[in-house]
């Protein structure tokens, strides 16, 4: 896999056209983790079902609360449960370059956002692959719109995260390593829409340098 | 315990405790300790199962049972592990089946991964030992573990406080490495040193892909290798084990074939595996092994044979060094790391660590180096202290197997030195002199290196663990020496093949163009066999010189080491006309080396603080208002910052030569708050603010609110920043500012962090808000002063 660097250069906040300069010691940083990284996945799939105060996945221990489980779900049969992480060889990466160049370092730090991002499309197109005829709906993730962040703790048990992947939850919520995402995914038999990419769904809309500049981060 | 049926045959372990309780009706995440006091009936039914399939040894039900995890339950790990340990006994009861304590990780992150300390990790696995050992265990197993540094407080923890057998275990994926990194080389040697009584591989894998891997371990042991794995790999869309008892079984046999003599299985597998896996392998003994005995030193993640040259980094020491000495008295651990950081970037291969000086507690500062260098360089360590209480403390948390410099031949010093370096499993390096001094002769100081190697031996020491320094004189003053040492080098490895140590820079004090003849001294030593030469990496001659023996001698097979190491020199890049790069655009542009040299020569013309007032921080705010105009980006003001950093440094340095007072200017104290693992925004922060000459004080990551009052109260900070991440840590740094605002005299408290917007902070009590650590920058210069 290569790293499409637009996204990290959006995580550093560079907009238009970046400095050569720039530009050729971010694809040097990401040249370098795209050698060692290694996202790593878990999934599952269970039965959904649609109960009147949430989504339950069958099984699994996780009941899923509010608009956005209902909405994503509503057409589903079957839900992914997902968890995908960089681990913590990258955590030691981070912390070896932050001892070295700050600079360097926040740039490792956006292509390690992206990775793990990138981990969870591929971990979405393993589960594609594996359910041929369902459509899948987009990822959607604990602390975004109103799917409480407390699905953390129940996602990681479900998929026995800790022992699998390395992952932790910890007090407040947080999933260590760092760089870690957990998500669902929602398996119809009909096509799904995009639903919750946008500004709508987003915490950060209130305060989004690009939404002053009438733009979107396009994410 | 006797542990002798380890060594005559092969043992039959247990199968899977969770997975099999979930068969049976315990939902995912539910805590399988509980059902030590809800279905005992259930639990003794497992275990009776077991026992009757094969099992030689069970684990209690008490793989979670720790203070951290049991949290919440109502129940303490005295009551969990009792009833667990009973539960088995009960079982095992006229069998002859033994009952281990199972001991699993504490499901929570130790430093520098987590912000767990070691030693409240270690706390924790002495509460579970000692319930253990008074439950009645026969041993304790400590499994699962992919943190070499967690297996190790475990392993301290259960040998400190039981008497009991202690088998460890670790998770391997398959290219050969934990979640965390560590090797199986590392941890082999590591637990085996710590005095492991058997170690193995268990859960991850099924055992076909456990094969490459278990052959490695046992060429890296002596002790009893256990063989635990999964049932194959989970169907991820069912979460079903692949393997039944059949395909399991045949597969288990390769790894008793490679040397595995405790056998069971772990998650998926049930008492029809270990059946199944009994009766194959019944009447069969163990396989015949071969460890290799080799020199070797580690950290987790970075494994060192020595069977080769391999160079020790000799610059943290503060031996005639001003600015290592000012660092040390004012614990600025960050340039200690610098200097590290410089080495293993400049081809060091274990790294040399003293911090020895007048007016540091070595005993302190030793550990506290220790933990700062490993949480970003991977070389291994040698602690080069005279101290025993200081080595004992640097040893205790350090992570890996690490070498002691040094004992020599007086017999108090050995009996001083040699039962922390067994207890600890580390390398030894002996001085060949005693209390009558250096012996002038070769043959006298072999003499002293066999008294050093018999001494080591007696403890329990290991030949391989034991290295030699023939000792270096001044060529200048002693000139017949140097073919002594010589001599001395090549004695010690014909007759006693141990690797040899010299610190060569040495030879050459007091005599013009040094560099000619430490080079000639490192090259005829390499040539007369000294494996372990000290010297500073950053001279790149002495590091050639390293390369181009390791090609004439052959170790570097096919010169692939050395053509790489020159192709990655590269062209030299074009360098700026002469005089045309100023010390402003070279930190505008984020040049390092060139902002440190030209400081440098700046510095013998203007005093140091005019430099950073005049120069300096106008070139610093030119790139800020770049920054802020969106001319520039994160990356170039960090890179700008890098480069003032180099001109603070020059300054230091000049400053800490000419004995003046280091140039300060006010000091804030910065923490990400309770809760919150994501530093990287807060150390961005810092090392903005630090290249304006602002002094900060780290109070690291994850910082209950008590603490930063403490560290403000006590250091009368007057400028606080808080970091947090997530909106469920707002209440955490919510709680920090009403704590900070009991005092009686309140710090300014300014907030960032993603998710903190400027209505956060006016609501929750704050002074000011940041977007970033340019406004930071702007805080600091109206509370602080600029």
């Amino acid at each position: 896999m290569k790293l499409d660097l637009s996204e990290p250069l959006r995580y550093l906040g560079v907009r238009g056209e970046p400095d050569p300069a720039l530009l050729g010691e971010l694809s040097a940083v990401a040249d370098r983790l795209t050698r060692t990284v290694e996202p790593r996945w878990v999934w599952r799939v269970f039965r959904v079902k649609h109960l009147f105060e949430c989504e339950e996945l069958e099984g699994s221990g996780l009941s899923l609360p509010g608009t956005m489980a209902r909405t994503m779900l509503a057409d589903c049969g079957q839900a992914a449960a997902l968890a995908c992480t960089l681990g913590a060889g990258f955590e030691a990466m981070l912390r070896a370059q932050q001892a070295r160049s700050m600079a360097r370092a926040a740039m490792l730090d956006a292509c390690g956002s992206a990775w793990v991002e990138a981990g969870c499309g591929a971990a979405e197109a393993e589960i594609s692959a594996r359910f041929p005829g369902l459509h899948l709906t987009d990822r959607f993730s604990p602390g975004y719109g109103d799917l409480p962040l407390e699905l953390q703790r129940d996602i990681c048990a479900a998929l026995d995260a800790p022992r699998r992947l390395g992952v932790q939850v910890g007090d407040s919520l947080l999933l260590n390593p760092t760089k870690s995402v957990t998500a669902f995914i929602g398996l119809s038999e009909r096509p799904q829409p995009a639903r919750i990419r946008g500004c709508g769904h987003c915490a950060l809309a209130g305060s989004c340098q690009y939404r002053k500049e009438g733009k979107t981060c396009g994410a | 315990m006797e542990l002798d049926f380890l060594y005559n045959g092969l043992t039959i372990l247990d199968g899977a405790m969770g997975t099999v309780l979930q068969r049976r009706g315990l939902p995912p995440g539910g805590k399988p300790e509980l059902l030590n006091f809800t279905d005992p009936d259930l639990l003794r039914a497992i275990h009776r199962e077991y026992i009757q399939a094969g099992s030689r040894i069970i684990c209690a039900n008490t793989f979670g049972a720790n203070a951290l995890k049991l949290a919440g339950t109502g129940y303490t790990v005295d009551q969990a592990v009792s009833a667990a340990v009973a539960l088995a006994r009960e079982a095992a009861a006229g069998t002859g089946a033994r009952v281990a304590l199972d001991v699993g990780p504490l499901g929570e992150l130790l430093e520098p991964l987590g912000t767990l300390p070691f030693e409240r990790a270690y706390d924790c696995f002495r509460e579970v030992a000692q319930a253990g050992e008074r439950a009645g265990a026969d041993l304790i197993f400590i499994e699962t573990m992919t943190d070499l540094q967690e297996a190790r407080a475990a392993l301290l923890a259960a040998k400190e406080n039981t008497s009991l057998p202690v088998f460890v275990t670790m998770s391997f994926e398959q290219g050969g490495r934990t979640f965390t990194g560590c090797t199986i080389p590392s941890m082999a040697r590591t637990l085996e040193g710590l005095g492991a009584d058997a170690i193995g591989l268990n859960c991850s894998l099924g055992p076909d892909l456990l094969v490459p891997l278990l052959a490695e371990l046992c060429g890296n042991t002596r002790l009893p290798v256990i063989a635990k794995p999964n049932a194959g790999l989970p169907d991820p869309a069912t979460g079903a084990y692949g393997m039944g008892p059949g395909e399991f079984v045949r597969a288990m046999l390769p790894l008793v074939g490679s040397g595995a003599s405790l056998v069971g299985g772990c998650c998926g597998t049930s008492p029809d595996y270990i059946r199944a896996l009994a009766r194959a392998l019944e009447g069969c003994l163990p396989a015949p092994r071969a460890y290799r005995a080799s020199g070797f030193a580690c950290s987790a993640m970075a494994p060192c044979f020595l069977d080769g040259v391999r160079v020790i980094g000799e610059r943290i020491n503060p031996t005639g060094k001003k600015r290592l000495q000012q660092a040390l008295l004012e614990e600025d651990l960050d340039y200690v790391l610098d200097l590290a950081v410089q080495q293993e970037d400049a081809g060091a291969d274990i790294l040399d660590v003293n911090v020895g000086h007048p007016g540091v507690d070595e005993a302190v500062m030793l550990p506290r180096v220790v933990k700062k260098l490993q949480s970003a360089v991977a070389l291994p360590l040698q602690l080069d202290s005279t101290n025993p209480a200081a080595l004992e403390a640097a040893l205790r948390v350090y992570s890996g197997k690490a070498a002691v410099n040094s004992a020599n031949g007086e017999r108090a010093v050995l009996d001083r030195i040699l039962p922390i370096v067994k207890k600890y499993g580390a390398s030894v390096v002996g001085l060949c002199l005693d209390e009558h001094g250096i012996p002038s002769t070769a043959e006298g100081r072999l003499t002293i290196a066999r008294r050093i190697l018999d001494a080591a031996r007696g403890y329990g020491i290991p030949a391989e663990d034991v290295w030699i320094d023939c000792l270096t004189l001044t060529v200048s003053a002693q000139q017949g020496q140097a073919r002594e040492t010589l001599d001395a080098v090549r004695r010690v490895r014909e007759e006693l093949g141990l690797p040899v140590v010299l610190g060569v820079s040495n030879i050459s004090f007091g005599l013009p163009n040094r560099a000619a003849v430490t080079r000639s001294f490192l090259t005829q030593a390499l040539a007369a066999g000294l494996t372990l030469p000290i010297l500073n990496p950053n001279q790149r001659e002495m590091m050639d010189a390293v390369a181009a023996f390791q090609v004439l001698s052959g170790e570097d097979a096919g010169c692939r080491g050395y053509i790489a190491r020159f192709a990655e020199a590269g062209p030299v890049p074009a360098a700026p006309a002469a005089g045309a790069l100023t010390l402003e655009e070279a930190v505008a542009r984020g040049l390092e080396g060139d902002a440190g040299r030209l400081a440098r020569e700046a510095l013998n013309a203007q005093d140091g603080l005019s430099l950073v007032e005049q120069r300096l921080i106008p070139a610093l705010d030119r790139v800020g208002a770049d920054y802020e105009a969106g001319r520039a980006y994160l990356p170039q003001l960090l890179g700008a910052a890098q480069a003032a950093q180099a001109v603070f440094e020059a300054v230091k340095t000049r400053l800490a030569e000419q004995g003046g007072a280091p140039v300060k200017k006010g000091r804030f104290a910065i923490a990400t708050v309770k809760g919150d693992v994501h530093d990287i925004g807060k150390n961005i922060v810092r090392t903005v603010m630090e290249n304006y000459g602002y002094e900060a004080v780290d109070l690291g990551r994850d910082v209950p609110p008590g603490a930063v009052l403490e560290a403000v109260r006590e250091g009368d900070i007057r400028l606080v920043g808080l970091s947090a991440l997530m909106t469920t840590t707002l209440p955490a740094m919510e709680e920090t500012i009403r704590l900070l605002h009991t005092l009686e005299r309140p710090p300014v408290i300014w907030v960032g962090g993603a998710v903190v917007t400027p209505d956060h902070a006016a609501r929750m009590g704050a002074d000011y808000y940041a977007k970033d650590a340019r406004q930071s920058v702007e805080i600091a210069r109206k509370v602080l002063g600029p």
